[in-house]
């Protein structure tokens, strides 16, 4: 290891703690660290970040190890049977890197906003560190909110691969795809997060275009998170669709598909353990774009893996796109205090993926199973019961999200407590956001399931008869949350230092939403339509109950 | 208090407020007169934020009572709140509007007029030379910048009471100057009144109608300048000193920085 190599090496391991710490508590994001000793704030933070590597890297080692299933001639006979064998492999390798690929990408997504908000970069280039080891001592500290993940990937799709082929040399044909696999998904995160920078957190408001391209950013940040249900949902499909293409001889389709990353790479497995016939019955070219494709895709590696190693010191410099120099401030758009904060929140939630997140995954889990619907679904009573399954699960995840609206609350605290906001109307708002998203979600569930339902009614009067429990739900939740605040005379938000308060108050919360639900499974055997009326009574009355329990002994008092 | 007599911008009895075991305000006691500007001066620690973070509401005291206008902010916080116009020591808010979105939220919650709202945001904007980092999201705004905001939001809603934690110390020399025509003008009509807090002696000297010296949690002066400073031609800070009991270590800590 050269000098500037070992020096940055040393001025990371001093930093990284730095970082876990900001990574967990976001403390220069307004958040409120708990009131424990600092040494151990630094050691459960240290902690946490570990869990969170373990546990995406568990993931990675089960989806390699789930491939050397699904390479199994069983399994094989079982999904593909009148697929090729060495195309099946590369196919079944293909889906493991692109799964490693997003899951990696994901990770990065989610580290990035707090590598760049804990300003670790901007405190070590105040120091007196050669430029050169600061460039690597930034690289080591963003390597390192991946080592795990990428270290497994790196160790078990060889060991995966060559077990499946029964070939240690097919094992070693994969690791040049795992390792361009792995420095794509690095590169893909510094990309997608010099874009949020620029264009998402930095984003000046004022512009439908602007906003518009903040919530695009922020589905396309989800969407590598449903890779997983992708992979499941599409993957049988596209097995079937390869398999026609394929059975009719060379085509271009086929060319063009064994061209795109990773499929060379991806058929170099199968490459050397049929000694040098790829996929003989997909096509004439395939030897060439093989090797072709694999020599290519391993300079633009190089070139990416070159570009990483100072990229991660650039980005803390990026400069947001910020305001037109000059313009005046258009006219301020007054609305209810509850309004005022479901708007407040949305916006929050347009330059901040953490809470994008809560505002789109029912939304986007309501259209994977919506569009599921109509792709899986022979007959209409089939559709209502796939979509009935996509309403319930938007409910029930919108109720267990709820509470986090809370802490958006963290942010600026202080000063929106010196408003004149009263508990009801704070209530009452984010009430307001998380029917709404269940009403959205639910909604475009219909819109796409009426291409199956010929008659929607009933489903209609599923969709609302659930409302007024979601709405329950996430009353008792941010009631209980501002009683226990109330009687401890602490900010509602300092209780989310603790994150346990927020999922135990989702029990309750799921419970009452999960009522109806449970009601209408065990009902609807007599008929659809008096099961909606029995879920839809228990509904409002758990409203009326929750709305008594959350403004009971609430004071006219501001927070 | 007589019956019909006005009631006072803030009055401020045997205020107590602890951290745990650490007593930060005892039994503190003032009251601001209307269309006066009242200074609270104090070494760092003394408990001027404390206090200014009890009566907008931040905190709840151990004992004593806040009255602003009469209301009472243990009892009825929101009405007490709508009096109030605060500006904090740190401008930590939400990062990830503009102001220009905060301003809606601020105005959205207290009610306002948009117009009228939007007028008055333009106005200040414009004079603390801001518009064009009204669309850009706080996060990437100076210290100074969101300082302005900060000020732009306290007098949107044209408060009756000003609560201004070291409102100054972020502002370039032209905002001071706007800022400190500002809080002479929110005064001048007689109706209004600020509290403010700050370190520099000169912006007591220059805006404060009457000072009130805080040390360890307690008042231990109080008056105007002239009534500080006493017969003698001593300075405010000679005053403060003197109150404060810190002059003979302040002149220890000198001489032993000049022997290191």
């Amino acid at each position: 290891m050269s000098g500037a190599w070992r020096e940055a090496y040393r001025l990371q391991r001093t930093a990284f703690p730095e970082l876990a710490y900001h990574a967990i508590y976001s403390v220069r994001m307004g958040n409120v660290a708990p009131s424990i000793p600092e040494a151990e704030l630094v050691r459960r933070s240290e902690r946490r970040v570990l869990q969170s590597k373990l546990l995406v890297s568990a993931l990675l080692g089960l989806l390699a190890l789930g491939s050397l299933a699904i390479l199994s001639p069983t399994a094989k006979g079982f999904i593909a049977p009148d697929l090729a064998g060495p195309l099946y492999v590369e196919t079944v390798i293909v889906g493991l890197l692109v799964l490693e690929l997003a899951l990696l990408w994901w990770t990065g997504l989610q580290v990035l906003p707090t590598f760049l908000s804990s300003a670790i970069v901007p405190t070590l280039e105040v120091l007196p560190i050669p430029s050169k080891t600061l460039e690597r001592a930034s690289f080591l500290l963003f390597l390192r909110l991946f080592d795990l993940p990428a270290g497994t990937a790196l160790v078990m799709t060889p060991i995966a691969v060559g077990a499946a082929l029964g070939s240690v040399a097919a094992g070693i044909a994969i690791v040049p795809g795992t390792v361009a696999t792995v420095v794509f998904g690095l590169g893909l995160s510094l990309v997608t997060g010099k874009f949020f920078l620029r264009h998402v957190q930095g984003a000046s408001g004022g512009s439908s275009r602007s906003t518009a391209v903040r919530w695009a950013y922020l589905v396309l940040w989800t969407v590598p998170a449903f890779a997983m249900y992708g992979y499941v949902a599409l993957g049988p499909r596209f097995i079937a669709w390869l398999t026609a293409v394929a059975s009719g001889g060379p085509s271009g389709a086929v060319d063009a598909l064994l061209a795109t990353f990773p499929f060379p790479l991806a058929s170099l497995p199968s490459l050397v353990a049929s000694g040098g016939v790829a996929a003989p019955d997909a096509g004439t070219l395939p030897l060439g774009i093989v090797l072709v494709g694999s020599a290519a895709y391993g300079v633009v590696a190089l070139l990416v893996g070159i570009w990483l190693l100072a990229a991660p010191r650039t980005l803390a410099r990026t400069i947001s796109e910020g305001g037109p120099p000059g313009a005046l401030p258009g006219r301020l758009r007054t609305r209810s205090a509850p309004m005022s904060i479901v708007v407040k929140d949305l916006r929050i939630s347009s330059r901040t993926p953490g809470f994008a997140f809560l505002v789109l995954l029912p939304l986007l889990d309501a259209i994977a199973i919506g569009v599921w619907t109509v792709l899986a679904s022979p007959v209409p009573s089939d559709a209502f019961n796939v979509a009935v399954a996509a309403v319930a699960t938007a409910a029930l995840l919108a109720t267990f999200f709820g509470p986090a609206f809370f802490a958006i609350e963290v942010m600026g605290y202080s000063y929106t407590r010196t408003l004149p906001l009263s508990e009801g109307s704070l209530l009452l708002g984010k009430v307001t956001l998380i029917a709404a998203i269940y009403g959205i979600a639910a909604g475009t569930v219909l819109a796409i399931a009426l291409a199956k339902l010929f008659d929607p009614l009933d489903f209609v009067g599923f969709i609302l008869a659930e409302l007024p429990a979601v709405a329950a739900a996430a009353l008792l939740e941010l009631g209980i949350l501002m009683r226990v605040a109330r009687r401890r005379g602490l900010p509602i938000t300092n209780l989310y230092s603790g994150s346990w308060w927020a999922i135990a108050v989702s029990v309750p919360g799921l419970l009452v939403a999960g009522l109806p639900l449970a009601l209408f499974a065990l009902a609807r055997g007599r008929s659809d339509l008096s099961a909606i009326g029995l879920m839809g009574g228990v509904a409002l009355v758990e409203l009326a109950l929750a709305t008594g329990l959350a403004f009971l002994g609430s004071p006219s008092g501001a927070r | 208090m007589a019956p019909g007599t006005p009631a006072l911008p803030l009055e401020i009895r045997d205020l107590t407020v602890r951290y745990g075991e650490t007593t930060a305000v005892r039994d503190l006691s003032f009251a601001i007169r209307p269309g006066e500007i009242y200074g609270l001066l104090g070494s760092n620690g003394a408990g001027k934020s404390t206090t200014m973070k009890s009566v907008v509401g931040l905190l709840r005291p151990q004992g004593g009572s806040i009255r602003v206008f009469g209301t009472d902010p243990a009892v009825d916080g929101v009405a007490t709140k709508r009096l109030l116009g605060y500006v904090p020591e740190s401008p930590l808010l939400f990062d990830a509007l503009t102001p220009w979105e905060f301003l809606e939220f601020v105005a959205s919650v207290r009610g306002l007029d948009a117009s009228a709202a939007s007028e008055r945001a333009q106005r200040f904007a414009t004079a603390f030379q801001i518009p064009a980092e009204m669309h850009r999201p706080i996060a990437l705004l100076s210290m100074g910048t969101r300082q302005k905001v900060l000020f732009v939001a306290a007098l949107l809603h044209r408060p009756r009471l000003l609560v201004l934690d070291e409102p100054l110390h972020s502002l370039d020399p032209r905002s001071v100057r706007i800022a400190r025509d500002l809080l002479v003008h929110h005064v001048a009509d007689g109706a209004g009144a600020v509290l403010l807090s700050t370190h520099t002696m000169e912006v007591a000297e220059r805006l404060c109608h009457r000072v009130g010296i805080l040390d360890r949690g307690t008042l231990c002066g109080e008056g105007t300048i002239a009534e500080l400073r006493g017969s003698s031609s001593a300075t405010l800070e000679e005053a403060f000193l003197r109150l404060t009991r810190e002059e003979e270590g302040v002149q220890a800590a000198v001489l032993s920085l000049q022997e290191g």
